[in-house]
């Protein structure tokens, strides 16, 4: 299992990226940590002919807090940003996706905006991303965008991302302060694995404890992370009750349409919707109820 | 010679001994732990080619045409060959069936599972092996996939193989005792189905071969992980097309077999033809998707009905087993697990008589090859869901029904109703102890109280067997005319002394993850009261003549410790007829101790060392005893000590698996009804391996033979889609435990000796993973009790979980609706 | 066709000046040009971790990167531990003493999980080692006695350590005495 004859080329500054990707478009791919696209050159799954590596670019692995938005640069590692007080305090739910992600290994080399960029639909970080209403900031020679993460998944490994352009940046809108609540949950055959149903919930409560704002992002189950609005709606103005989780797992699973895969069917995938995302609700309300939005 | 086959009154405790039972230094280990091991994918002669292979993208397809021309003129592509062209230069793979079902390790017209090698390439790296694989240009004709064994058994069905009449390729349908009569007076039959899927071995290195032809002296050099180079040299010798005197196969570090390196017949045939045709050594060495997808990884497929007449009692009577069995594509090793499966059809219990049946059906998958149990797990399986079947219909705890059919300790030597033997146990003792162990009390309010908090645990208990050291009888008694009725299963050994009494031991087995260089030497130095770490170990190669089946079948430490005690005896016999000699007394009046030769009985003489015993044998033949020859070497060859033949009619096997070992293992299990979740909280187990050789190795054995249990009983799978294309082709799909599914195992030993092998060992490779998926089974459907889930299916993947909660759901609705 | 490209990389303290070519797998160039065959290859998908290596100290699967990454990187693989006087590491030595391995295919993988997870923790507890080795793959021990090995390893190293600073105190009390 090796991959076939690429050209490689080693830029160090994002412009050189861009121009590479304006003129091999499709033929070139970005490495960043690899850990998704040389598997799939190794099975030759993937044959880029241009390989543009962008380890060396420097500038790129900054976590920074900007008005209220948390920004990840493009070489950020996974672990870097599991592990970083900054997502931490202010996009929790960030930081409980991405220690599910893979091991360690895997996480030290494996980059945020790269995950997100190979939108494999089971992935635990664009699922969070979702939940966050954050944005990609997507890069070429024709200048920048800024691409609303809803917009961005567009199917199992499709994004919004043209063919000459490069995601450089993730960006994540801090959660509010007060009663605000989140939760990542999935469950997978094995741990470490992508999982089978990954679910992101935000929950806002006033100080009634009604919900005020309700974000379930619904991930691995169908082609791409879907915020299952339905259920959403139907939670405003609730109080946090078993019921309502379970209500709103229901709905949920009805609005997202499964795909199947070899650890799991179509019907079982929709049955886990239901069941995390009652499960994740219930954790992210305990934890709005907390007071505190801290994971 | 020296009888070898008496066992020491020490046995019984394995007490007395200096080394045996003692967790000496594992004499592998410096090599493993500093990288210095050469496994076969290390080999690199001068010149050396790498190959790799085309795989059909078809389960089902006749190959039209094949064009290779882009490929061969790919720089840096030596050779090119389909299966029709390496056919010239290499024979169709070795097989142990009577039926005409010929396998070439490329396809010939026509591929028959997904992934099977349509074509091969040697080339200066493995880089260029496969750009060139993308060049070669296949023309298929699609034929229609059979991918579930009960269609393919209809006699409409598209045939696998021209050559046979159906894919029904083997059915015997035996009955060993008086069946029918025991069905007669049972009160109750108790009727159970039980579906095991496929799955693989999965070790962590792939299977490869490096083979060297130097076409001037006609002879073949091979380096490989197989592990009958000094079983069945020949085999490989007529498939290549070779002399058998110039070929040598050179053992190789083996990365894991779990049963699935015997024959590697594929990877040797095809670096063979490639170094046939080039003439320059070629490595193949399979990558993981070539492994899981074609090799001989791959264990039984079986769907069983079982049927145990039973007494109101709850006294076993008779079983009744039918087996339909999913062979793959091809029928290597033809009905030798089922062979194996009939080694302890009863398990531990009184059962009178037993009728086995079996089909074995082709389709269109990968071959079945070993993997560890090969048979007799699915065995465990059937039978010990029948007896919780049985409990649970009489009312009865389900230890207590174990109990109460349960094979005393006066019994043995114990002759089951289809022939094999059991030579000791105590069945009694293990359940006792395992229930201490487990503390099934603590954990019985544990469920109570958590089941109230609505979560649900269960604990589960199987009592099973182990039968270890095969004998070749098992591979062909199923037939009535088979096609190589052997009957030896031997092991090896060569040992020598130099002139300063330096020990040497050279193996006939490679190391396979097993400890044959530790057992040899704790043996070698048990018998001459030296050190083991002073005894040294190397690995013979095919041309050494000490014939040996090696790993395999939970056989080798049995079969080892007797080769070596045999070989060491004849050496110390030889040494004490010289030192006797030398001191003026006769050999009867010496004893060696703590590698001094003494008269017996006056540890004040200053007697002679090992070293001088030594010398005087290497260099001073004249004053040695008459007639003695010079030098200190010994080779033995161990045979069964119990294997007896099958009856012309077949009515018995004979013993051919009688050294029998026994467990039971008591898992805690946490089931998480919504999602189908199962999490391994805690596992118990008793081993009962006859004398433990060493309880560090047995450990080792039985607790990693459990992980691999858990991941029968959860989660490892082939799936095969409508196409019979292989779904579950990577690790990434083909679940395996990690070190996360696996929980804190606690393990105990009970001793109860073999009165036939050396030492009073029985084998331990296989019972862990013989044993933990019934085991977990019953814990599952335990956990699952206010659902009234019964658990017939493995592996229990969360989804099919979910379905049978649903099921169960579903009929209990019904039964309260009032059907 | 692809260029070589000339790369420098230190392997286990010696440095090296290679010409490779960019698909070359970093694992490969190990095991195939520099001969340093005690990294294994398993699954080549990054699932196993039987090719587990330290690159600038932190835990990689080497079939996961291309050789030409290494560039003024360095590399520490199974051969680093252990010394030519025939002393094992003490990772070694607890992987021996406790069974750790059986086959010893992961287990270079797994040796180097626990050097980079000692550095990190120096005395992990059971269920620290077993977190630290889920992404690396064995199919012989049941990981049970590789937990042991990992935590022992570190309870060895940590007594070395005192034993060796207090050593130095004797020798600096010695000194100012």
């Amino acid at each position: 299992m090796k991959p076939a004859v690429f050209s490689y080329q080693s830029p160090r500054t994002l412009d050189e990226v861009f121009g590479e990707l304006a003129e091999h478009g499709s033929d070139a791919r970005v490495l960043a940590g690899g850990q998704s696209l040389i598997r799939l050159m190794n099975a030759r799954t993937e044959t880029p002919g241009v390989l543009v590596d962008i380890n060396r670019i420097p500038g790129l692995d900054e976590v920074t807090v900007e008005d209220g938005v948390v920004r990840i640069g493009a070489l950020v590692r996974q672990r870097t940003s599991e592990v970083s007080p900054v997502i931490r305090e202010h996009t929790p739910v960030f930081s409980e996706a991405g220690a599910e992600v893979a091991h360690v290994s895997v996480r030290e080399r494996g980059t945020v905006v790269g995950s997100i960029a190979f939108a494999d639909p089971c992935a635990e970080l664009p699922t969070a991303l979702v939940a966050l209403d954050g944005e990609i900031v997507a890069r070429s020679t024709r200048g920048e965008r800024v691409i609303p993460a809803e917009q961005m998944f567009l199917g199992p490994y499709r994004t919004a991302l043209a063919e000459d352009e490069m995601a450089v940046e993730a960006r994540l809108p801090a959660l509010p302060t007060g009663r605000t609540g989140s939760a990542f949950l999935e469950i997978t055959r094995r741990h470490g694995e992508l999982p089978v149903c990954g679910v992101a919930s935000i929950l806002r409560l006033d100080d009634d404890g009604q919900i005020t704002e309700a974000r379930i992002s619904v991930g691995a189950v169908g082609d791409r992370p879907q915020r299952a609005r339905a259920a959403e709606s139907a939670l405003l103005g609730r109080t946090t009750d078993p019921e309502v989780w379970r209500e709103a797992g229901e709905l949920a699973a009805r609005e997202i349409e499964p795909r199947p895969t070899v650890h799991g069917s179509s019907a079982y995938r929709r049955h886990l919707a239901s069941v995390v995302t009652r499960r994740s609700l219930s954790r992210a309300a305990a934890r709005a109820l907390e007071g505190a939005h801290h994971v | 010679m020296t009888d070898t086959t008496t066992t020491d009154p020490a046995a019984a405790t394995g007490e007395g001994f200096r080394w045996i039972g003692k967790p000496v230094k594992r004499k592998e280990d410096p090599k493993l732990v500093t990288g210095r091991a050469t496994y076969v994918g290390d080999v690199n002669p001068p010149g050396m080619l790498h190959a790799a292979i085309l795989a059909s993208p078809h389960a089902h397809a006749r190959i039209v045409s094949i064009d290779t021309s882009r490929a061969k003129a790919l720089p840096g592509v030596v050779a090119v060959l389909t299966g029709a062209e390496a056919a010239e230069v290499v024979g169709p793979m070795t097989a142990f069936c009577a039926e005409p079902v010929p396998q070439h390790a490329i396809a010939v017209e026509k591929t028959r599972y997904w992934g099977e090698a349509v074509a091969a390439v040697a080339a200066v790296d493995r880089y260029v092996a496969e750009d060139a694989c993308r060049l070669i240009d296949v023309e298929y004709e699609v034929l229609d996939p059979l991918v579930d064994m009960v269609e393919a058994m209809d006699p409409a069905a598209v045939k696998v193989h021209d050559t046979l009449e159906g894919n029904v390729v083997f059915h015997a349908d035996k009955s060993y005792g008086e069946v029918d009569a025991d069905f007669a007076r049972a009160d109750r039959v108790i009727r159970t189905h039980a579906r095991w899927h496929r799955m693989g071995a999965q070790p962590i290195e792939t299977a490869g071969a490096v083979c060297s032809w130097d076409p001037f002296t006609a002879s073949m050099t091979i380096w490989s992980n197989s592990s009958f180079y000094n079983f069945l040299p020949w085999s490989f010798a007529s498939m290549l097309g070779i002399s058998t005197s110039r070929m040598r196969m050179i053992p190789c570090a083996v990365g894991g077999s779990f049963g699935s390196k015997h024959l590697l017949n594929k990877v040797i045939a095809i670096s063979g033809a490639l170094t046939k045709v080039t003439g320059k050594p070629v490595r193949y060495l399979e990558d993981r998707l070539e492994n899981i997808a074609a090799n001989d990884n791959v264990g039984c497929d079986r769907i069983y009905d079982g049927e145990l007449a039973i007494t109101d009692d709850g006294e076993f009577l008779s079983l009744k087993l039918h087996c339909i069995d999913d062979y793959g594509a091809y029928f290597q090793f033809g009905p030798g697990q089922h062979g194996c499966a009939l080694a302890q059809p009863v398990g531990p219990y009184r059962i009178n008589s037993l009728q086995y049946e079996v089909s074995a059906v082709l389709t269109n998958k990968v071959q079945q090859g070993f993997f560890r149990g090969a048979g007799a797990d699915h065995g465990n399986f059937i039978l010990e869901r029948l007896v919780d079947a049985a409990a649970d219909e009489l009312g009865i705890d389900r230890a207590e029904i174990r109990r109460r059919n349960f094979i005393q300790p006066d019994q043995f030597p114990y002759k089951i109703p289809s022939g094999n033997v059991y030579d000791s146990g105590d069945y009694e003792g293990v359940l006792d102890r395992a229930l201490t162990l487990a503390d099934v009390e603590y954990w019985r309010a544990e469920q109570k109280r958590l089941r109230a908090e609505g979560r649900y645990i269960g604990i589960g208990l199987a009592t099973c067997q182990e039968r270890t050291a095969y004998n070749a009888t098992e591979w062909w008694f199923l037939y009535d005319n088979p096609p190589l009725p052997a009957t030896s299963t031997p092991e090896s050994i060569k040992i020598d002394i130099d002139a300063f009494g330096g020990v040497r031991a050279e193996l006939g087995c490679p190391v396979w993850g097993n400890s044959p260089q530790t057992v040899a030497s704790q043996v070698i130095a048990e018998e001459f009261g030296i050190d083991p770490a002073d005894v040294s170990i190397e690995h013979n190669d095919s041309t050494s003549g000490a014939i040996s089946a090696g790993p395999g079948g939970s056989r080798l430490t049995v079969m080892l410790s007797g080769a070596a005690r045999g070989a060491a005896g004849q050496l110390r016999e030889k040494m004490i007829r010289i030192a006797a000699h030398a001191m003026e007394v006769s050999p009867e009046d010496v004893e060696l101790s703590d590698g001094v030769f003494r008269p017996r009985g006056v540890p004040t003489h200053t007697g002679l060392t090992f070293a001088d015993v030594a010398m005087k044998a290497h260099l001073f033949k004249q004053t040695n005893p008459e007639g003695e020859s010079s030098g200190l070497v010994a080779t033995y060859t161990y045979d069964h000590p119990l294997a007896s033949m099958p009856t012309e009619d077949r009515k018995d096997t004979g013993a051919f698996y009688p050294i029998v070992s026994h467990a039971c293992h008591i898992p805690i299990v946490e089931v998480d009804p919504e999602s189908g979740l199962v999490t391994m909280l805690k596992y118990y187990a008793v081993n009962d391996c006859g004398t433990v050789m060493h309880p560090k190795l047995v450990e080792g054995q039985v607790i990693g033979g459990i992980a691999q249990g858990i991941g029968a009983a959860l989660m490892e799978e082939y799936r095969y889609d409508e196409q019979g294309a292989l779904i579950s082709g990577s690790f990434r799909e083909y679940l395996m435990p990690s070190s996360h599914e696996v929980p804190e195992i606690v393990l105990e030993h009970q001793e109860t000796p073999s009165p036939v092998t050396p030492y009073g060992v029985k084998g331990a490779g296989e019972g862990g993973r013989l044993i933990a998926p019934t085991a977990i089974a019953a814990a599952v459907d335990d956990a699952l009790k206010p659902f009234g889930v019964w658990i017939d299916e493995l592996p229990m993947t969360p989804e099919r979980l979910v379905e049978v909660i649903a099921r169960a759901e579903d009929r209990a609705e019904d039964e309260e609706s009032g059907r | 066709m692809s260029d070589k490209q000339r790369i420098t990389v230190t392997v286990n303290d010696q440095e090296h000046d290679l010409l490779v070519e960019p698909r070359t797998l970093a694992l490969d160039l190990l095991r195939d040009e520099l001969r340093l065959t005690g990294t294994h290859a398993g699954c080549e998908q990054g699932v196993c971790g039987a090719c587990t290596i330290l690159v600038d100290g932190k835990i990689t699967r080497a079939c996961l990167m291309f050789a030409v990454q290494l560039d003024g990187c360095s590399v520490e693989t199974v051969e680093s531990l252990g010394s030519p006087d025939g002393t094992m590491h003490p990772i070694q030595r607890a992987f021996s003493e406790n069974h750790g391995l059986q086959c010893g295919f992961c287990t270079p993988g797994m040796l180097m999980v626990t050097q980079e997870l000692l550095r990190r923790e120096p005395r992990p507890d059971a269920e620290t080692a077993r977190a630290a080795i889920a992404g690396n793959h064995c199919r012989c021990t049941g990981y049970q006695h590789i937990v042991a090995s990992v935590c022992a390893a570190g309870r060895a190293m940590s007594e070395a350590e005192h034993q060796h600073v207090d050593r130095q105190d004797v020798e600096h009390q010695g000194a100012r005495a």
